[in-house]
């Protein structure tokens, strides 16, 4: 595992550590298998991942709704086993099902939450104000939340997080579901959380470019565990450089291809000349292919050559503006035709490629599964 | 409690008892919200005794003319009936807003706010006997204005009132309990069906146990329904009998507060 990123604990400055933490539910099902990180006072960290890669487990553990099966985690410098009250009373959690109670008002359910931590009427009625106002509900405080949007509810629900003025913010796949203006405001929100309260945030996300614009520091998770931990722009320039994706005609790139046939592609052009035998075709095509890598290899400013998600060639190379002209005249220069070029810098998509060897792509589960969520709170009203 | 700060002071040991009471309030309260805000429901409450009397009364006239029938008109006896069993059927359902909570994601929002765990079910079981209360005085007005004779004052008919808020304590620790094991409201729901009409009938809510073969009267005797049913049935027709009104009151409260603490444990272990 790297941990590269994540500065000691010397430090002083860490409010979440968790050390080789375990979660193997009742089933048998391990869903963390031994993660360890810190989270640093004042910063935005995300868990990106794919759905069932063990991130809400590990939301539950820290916020103390789910005993960890091993390890050891401190919050704000409370034990989680020891004292989950003190831990409870320091962090806010805003989960990723919208819980807001829609026969309620907005302020009824933030006054709510306010009892719930034990706060006295006069603070509860000031604070009330100020989260409401903080994402902008103040002109719908008074309308039941049944009344309200997706977009509303949500922020209702983090202004409800916030009511105790915790140190650290839980977000649970905050914008799941929503629509892209509110994605982007509720980034907002995050952002000033921490930049005007002070407030550490820790969340979970499985959209890329959420976790690259919003975090500060974001752990990989997949299958439980943690594969790379860091800021989103070390982690893409711990690629190596930029992306060049090249395809060649009569040179297929080899190898893995996403719908499991490796090299059709390259058997359909390579058989047909040398009708013989197939076979001997297709060796001899995956050995031009291998010879054609070397060529890439061995070409100047690329220190990658693989196969890309989509079959293409995948270079990595530093500075892709300078180098994509070069490659482009080498191979014509080998008499082939090259058919498409095209560069990109790498996103957090390919740093997960890149540790995992598979893509992290949004599926389609997880807002099937808020769908039904959502219709199950229509049916309840 | 510091407001300034607003931390300080929670969590520790020796306020613990104290956020029990509020804690258990303010679960309540949520649930009572919900309860004014079914207007339909409230409409419901207020019918459904007229048509449970009127129904059931007519019905069964004939058995007062039985002899040994302890009534002289059924519709008196029925009255008590009608109150524990609405009393049944208002406590019986409580579990579901536990599998609801549980399926919106309420009840997580609830545990990582560091209020009493055992404070999520003494607050649906405060909220659920307090509209069993409320039911319980409507269909009181409602008998008496229909002519129903009460023989032990206004003190008896507060006694009817506290039985059916005990009785309810009783269904709302079983449902609780159900609710906490029960992942799903079709599946709870099942069970609780499957629970009312054998504890209907096998009281004597609707008939003395005198007409009931002799293992209908052992398994009646048994019933919590009954404890709640006597001691009522003798405010209505006769009037007071505090040794029998006792023995209710004080078997109702241990079996409730028994209930309770099951569907308590049983919550905590769903947690885990």
């Amino acid at each position: 595992m790297d941990t590269g990123g994540a500065p000691g604990p010397a430090s002083g400055q860490a409010i979440i550590q968790v050390r080789d933490l375990v979660k193997t539910y009742r089933g048998g099902v391990q869903a963390v298998k031994g993660v360890s990180f810190e989270v640093m006072k004042g910063e935005i960290f995300g868990f990106l991942g794919p759905n069932g890669a063990g991130k809400t487990t590990t939301i539950l553990v820290l916020i103390t709704l789910l005993e960890s099966t091993a390890g050891t985690a401190t919050v704000c410098g409370y034990d989680l086993a020891k004292a989950p009250d003190e831990v409870r009373i320091r962090i806010g959690y805003v989960s990723q099902d919208i819980a807001v109670d829609e026969t309620l008002t907005g302020r009824e359910n933030v006054a709510l939450q306010g009892h719930f931590y034990h706060l006295d009427r006069p603070t509860i009625e000031e604070r009330s104000r100020e989260v409401l106002e903080m994402v902008d509900l103040t002109d719908r405080a008074d309308s039941l939340v049944s009344t309200y949007s997706g977009g509303m509810r949500k922020r209702l629900d983090i202004a409800e997080g916030l009511i105790h003025r915790p140190s650290i913010l839980f977000l649970d796949e905050p914008t799941l579901g929503l629509d892209i203006q509110t994605r982007t405001r509720i980034w907002e929100y995050v952002r000033n959380l921490r930049d005007r309260e002070g407030i550490t945030v820790f969340m979970t996300t499985h959209y890329m470019d959420e976790a690259d614009k919003l975090c500060d520091r974001i752990a990989i998770i997949d299958h439980g565990e943690i594969v790379a931990i860091g800021p989103p722009a070390e982690l893409k320039a711990g690629i190596g450089g930029d992306l060049l994706l090249l395809e060649v005609d009569g040179r297929p790139a080899p190898g893995k291809s996403p719908t499991g046939e490796p090299d059709d592609a390259g058997k359909a052009v390579a058989a047909r000349p040398a009708d013989a035998s197939d076979e001997a075709a297709t060796a001899a095509a995956s050995d031009e292919a291998a010879k054609f890598g070397d060529f890439l290899r061995g070409l100047e400013g690329v220190t990658k050559v693989s196969t890309a998600d989509d079959g293409r060639w995948m270079l990595v190379v530093k500075g892709g503006e300078e180098i994509a002209p070069k490659v482009l005249a080498a191979v014509s220069g080998q008499g082939l035709v090259v058919r498409s070029l095209a560069m990109k810098k790498p996103t957090l998509d390919d740093v997960f490629l890149h540790y995992t060897g598979r893509a992290l792509r949004e599926d389609e589960g997880a807002s099937g599964f808020l769908r039904q969520r959502m219709s199950l709170r229509r049916a309840r009203m | 409690m510091n407001a300034s700060l607003g931390l300080s002071g929670v969590g520790g040991k020796k306020t613990m008892s104290r956020t029990f009471f509020g804690d258990t309030w303010w679960v309540a309260w949520r649930e009572l919200k919900h309860f004014v805000g079914e207007k339909i429901r409230i409409l419901m409450i207020l019918v459904q005794p007229f048509i449970w009397l009127a129904l059931m009364g007519n019905m069964f006239e004939k058995m007062a003319s039985i002899p040994g029938f302890p009534a002289k008109s059924y519709l008196d006896y029925m009255a008590p009936g009608v109150v524990t069993m609405v009393t049944l059927f208002g406590g019986i359902f409580g579990g579901m807003s536990i599998v609801w909570d549980r399926r919106l994601g309420f009840l997580n929002k609830l545990l990582a706010a560091p209020i009493a765990r055992s404070a999520v079910v003494s607050g649906k079981m405060l909220a659920i006997s307090i509209q069993s209360a409320l039911q319980a005085s409507i269909i009181f007005v409602i008998a008496r204005l229909m002519g129903v004779s009460f023989h032990s004052g206004i003190g008896g008919a507060v006694m009817v009132i506290v039985l059916a808020a005990l009785l309810s304590l009783v269904f709302a620790g079983i449902s609780l309990s159900f609710g906490a094991m029960i992942r799903s409201h079709e599946g709870l729901m099942a069970v609780m069906n499957f629970f009312t009409m054998p504890l209907m009938f096998t009281s004597n809510a609707m008939m003395p146990l005198s007409f009931m073969p002799p293992w209908l009267q052992t398994v009646a005797k048994i019933n919590p329904l009954s404890y709640a049913i006597n001691p009522m049935r003798t405010l209505f027709l006769t009037g007071w009998n505090v040794r029998e009104l006792v023995l209710g009151v004080v078997i109702l409260a241990l079996v409730a507060f028994l209930f309770g603490l099951l569907a308590t444990r049983l919550f905590k272990r769903s947690m885990a």
